[in-house]
């Protein structure tokens, strides 16, 4: 044994990635079709084979600073072809979970998006946290006859919530990924590399989705997620403009369909419109193929769930409001406050955190020359 | 003890079916032996050679069919298929059809009806490889030796070519059909297997890809019997095949086809490599498996074939084929797990190397008969008087088959007696 390896499996890690999702860990035999059937993977070291054996092996530092984790789009092509059920698109998003774990703080906020066994704590604490928030503002009960949901939350107080716990988001995954951005230039031994021309050339790959077009079984993928992510944008931009006018210029809020704003709040409601189809269409693709495929983690549906009740409730709020049902109006109004904020404040923990570290992977590998080679 | 209780019925005339049939009546019992094909033999006699002791499976069989010759005491019967099989151990009542094979015991073999006939149909016996005629036999040492016209393919009476040929008034083509009712006291299940459809391997390009062959196809191209008499050649040009890859588990130990392995492909494709290198001393040989699984002591076969330098063992499972349409050549991908690389190789000719579908997946036996879910017989849910054989209840290889047979042998005996 003079030379021999010492391997130390870490079985929390095991066990980790077996109940998030990759509970069909130990069922692989190391035959590589999937390595082969990925249409996404390099030709060098390609993946998911050999992530299948270092996470049966509680491998845990090999995963310390590993893009391929992350070029893994969950085509789900390696899944359908695997001779055994061993499901490596399922492993692989149980493996991503781990890594964001790993990469971020702080630890009960980890645990608490995380663990299965708090979900009923999830939604509760925004929840609460805002309503108290919302009382203390004073405007939790309208009484004006006119529906504005500026009565019930006021622009200021939604300002002083949400800017600092999206900001909060972004701060924590950005500490994350600059961490992961680091173990990866370690685990690679690269040094230096085109920054700039990696970070556009991974912009125009997310923006074309051009990895989610060669997957194969489940193409559609590519619909679902290109609906979802342009939606958010365009959201994000009708929001955006929405400060610029109320804060910086103060003149009317662009978001009547009347005034001067229509524009904008057509800008919104094609948003919100794509985002509710976007997220329907994950759900529906997720029980398309289930038995083979696989239907998703917890952490999965986490996030979808979080998507899809913010578009319902955003539309749902829109049109009580015009309809001028106040209780219920008001009612859906705070339920899409609670989660909108839990999607900016779990944004680091949650399975959208691949917002982080999947663009940073592909960012990676073309900065290293591992695309490449 | 009357006469029926002692005949025992034998499905199936492959190695299995013949060991079953001549052990039985050498020990004093009647059997009836029933082959579905025109021919007793089944797949040993597609086979090229043995392994490991690579010696031709033609010895064996001419001494089984000679015994069979011999006996008084076995009936057989060509063309057969058991219709229905009803009562108990010791009085079992069955009926056999028999289809027309429009040629009698007049026939000598002189090929005349061959020569005649205008009606080319594929070569079943080697796996379409190449044609034959509507009046054929499939090889020199057939049994029986006597030609047979594939009623499907044959245009009859309106044709009577073969008829006109034939010196020996052998050819009648107004045969009909006929039943042949039984009583039996045992009956022996060893109807074998099949090939696994490889046109079901998308990715592997079987059934579409010309030189991609399955390792049955592959036997023939080396048989002295085959198509191309013995010679290695490729389908789509004749070209000699001087670079060859074998994929292992090409459909086996694979919840999507076969979720079982069957026990003998490794041992086949290292077989076969030795066909290769034989034939072509430059010839380069690599093997891709997920594991090399040679039970027993055929693991030293392994480490003979092994011991070529010009054969190339790669641990890692190909799911890419693909061929380059000018020349024919098939390109394969697969990880070479060991160093991590993916691997894009090009070859003259890839065999896959498909597993065994037990015969009653797609033909039930008739009858009360449990099966597995993959078709194979659940053996200790038969009926009592009713045995199966060899790879009906699991893949294996001819000495098994032939040691099980025997096995059944006594069981059908002690069957046939105790009633």
């Amino acid at each position: 044994m003079a030379d021999g390896t010492v391997i130390k499996p870490d079985l929390d890690f095991v066990k980790g990635v077996i109940d998030g999702g990759g509970e069909s860990l130990k069922k692989c035999y190391q035959c590589a079709t999937c390595t082969v059937v990925c249409n996404v993977t390099p030709d060098q070291n390609p993946f998911p084979r050999k992530e299948m054996v270092w996470a049966q092996w509680g491998l845990k530092e090999k995963f310390m600073g590993n893009p391929d984790v992350w070029l893994c789009h969950q085509c789900n092509d390696c899944t359908v072809y695997c001779p055994r059920g061993a499901k490596p698109g399922e492993v692989l998003g149980a493996i991503r979970k781990q890594s964001i774990k790993q990469y971020s703080a702080p630890a009960f906020l980890v645990n608490l998006v995380n663990n299965k066994a708090l979900s009923w704590l999830i939604f509760l604490v925004p929840a609460v946290l805002l309503g108290v928030i919302l009382s203390a503002d004073g405007a939790f009960f309208p009484a004006e006859e006119e529906i504005k949901f500026s009565f019930f939350a006021s622009t200021l107080t939604i300002q002083l919530v949400f800017v600092p716990a999206l900001t909060f988001g972004f701060a924590v995954g950005i500490m994350g990924v600059m961490k992961f951005w680091a173990d990866m230039k370690k685990a690679a031994r690269v040094t230096s590399g085109n920054l700039g021309g990696s970070i556009s050339a991974t912009a125009t790959e997310i923006l074309s989705h051009i990895k989610f077009k060669s997957c194969g079984v489940s193409a559609d993928r590519f619909t679902a997620h290109f609906l979802v992510l342009y939606s958010f944008i365009a959201l994000g931009i009708a929001t955006g403009i929405g400060v610029l006018y109320i804060d910086i210029l103060h003149i009317e809020s662009p978001f009547s369909l009347t005034g001067t704003g229509f524009p904008v709040k057509i800008f919104g409601a094609v948003g919100a419109a794509g985002l509710l189809l976007g997220a329907f269409l994950m759900m529906s693709n997720r029980f398309k193929n289930a038995e083979k495929v696989g239907s998703g983690s917890y952490f999965d549906w986490l996030l979808i769930t979080i998507i899809g009740v913010i578009a319902v409730s955003g539309i749902l709020s829109w049109l009580t409001r015009i309809a001028g049902l106040a209780p219920v109006a008001y009612s859906v109004y705070f339920i899409h406050l609670v989660f909108v904020l839990s999607l900016f404040v779990y944004l680091p923990y949650s399975k959208l955190a691949h917002l982080f570290y999947r663009s940073a992977a592909i960012c990676f590998i073309k900065y290293s020359g591992r695309e490449k080679r | 003890m009357s006469e029926q209780q002692k005949t025992v019925l034998v499905i199936g005339g492959g190695f299995s079916g013949l060991t079953a049939a001549v052990e039985t009546a050498e020990a004093g019992f009647n059997v009836v032996i029933v082959e579905k094909t025109p021919f007793f033999g089944g797949r040993v006699t597609q086979l090229n050679k043995y392994f490991p002791k690579l010696c031709p499976p033609n010895c064996g069989l001419e001494i089984n069919f000679k015994r069979i010759k011999n006996s008084a005491d076995i009936t057989f019967y060509t063309q057969a298929e058991v219709e229905k099989i009803s009562g108990q151990e010791g009085n079992y009542d069955v009926t056999i059809k028999l289809a027309p094979r429009f040629i009698n015991d007049k026939c000598v073999g002189c090929n005349a009806c061959n020569e005649a006939c205008p009606v080319e149909i594929p070569n079943e016996f080697n796996f379409g490889l190449d044609k034959t005629k509507a009046a054929y036999i499939t090889h020199n040492q057939a049994f029986p030796f006597k030609y047979v016209i594939d009623g499907k393919a044959c245009k009859g009476k309106a044709c009577s070519k073969c008829a006109e040929a034939c010196k020996y008034d052998a050819i009648d083509l107004d045969m009909k059909p006929e039943t042949v009712n039984l009583k039996v006291g045992a009956v022996v299940l060893a109807t074998g297997w099949d090939l696994y459809d490889v046109s079901k391997l998308d990715i592997l390009g079987g059934g579409k890809i010309r030189n991609v062959v399955t390792n049955m196809q592959m036997e023939r191209l080396a048989a002295p019997n085959g198509p191309t008499g013995g010679k290695i050649l490729r389908p789509s040009d004749g070209k000699e095949v001087k670079n060859i890859a074998f994929v292992q588990c090409a459909g086996s130990r694979d919840e999507n086809h076969l979720p079982y392995c069957s026990y003998i492909c490794c041992m086949a494709s290292l077989k076969q490599a030795t066909y290769l290198r034989e034939q072509y001393p430059d010839s380069k040989v690599r093997i891709f498996y997920i594991d090399i699984r040679t039970p027993g002591r055929y693991e030293q076969f392994f480490w003979k074939v092994k011991e070529d330098p010009n054969v190339t063992l790669t641990k890692g499972k190909v799911a890419k084929i693909e061929e380059d349409t000018r020349t024919g050549d098939v390109t394969l991908v697969v990880e070479d797990v060991m160093s991590g690389k993916k691997i894009k190789e090009k070859y003259d000719m890839v065999v896959l190397a498909a597993g065994m579908v037990p015969s009653t997946k797609a033909s039930k036996i008739p009858g009360d008969i449990s099966y597995t879910d993959e078709g194979f017989v659940m053996a200790g849910a038969l009926k009592k008087g009713m045995f199966a054989v060899g790879t009906l209840k699991s893949p294996v290889d001819v000495a098994r088959s032939v040691q099980d047979a025997t096995g059944v042998a006594i069981k059908s005996i002690q069957s046939a007696r105790r009633s």
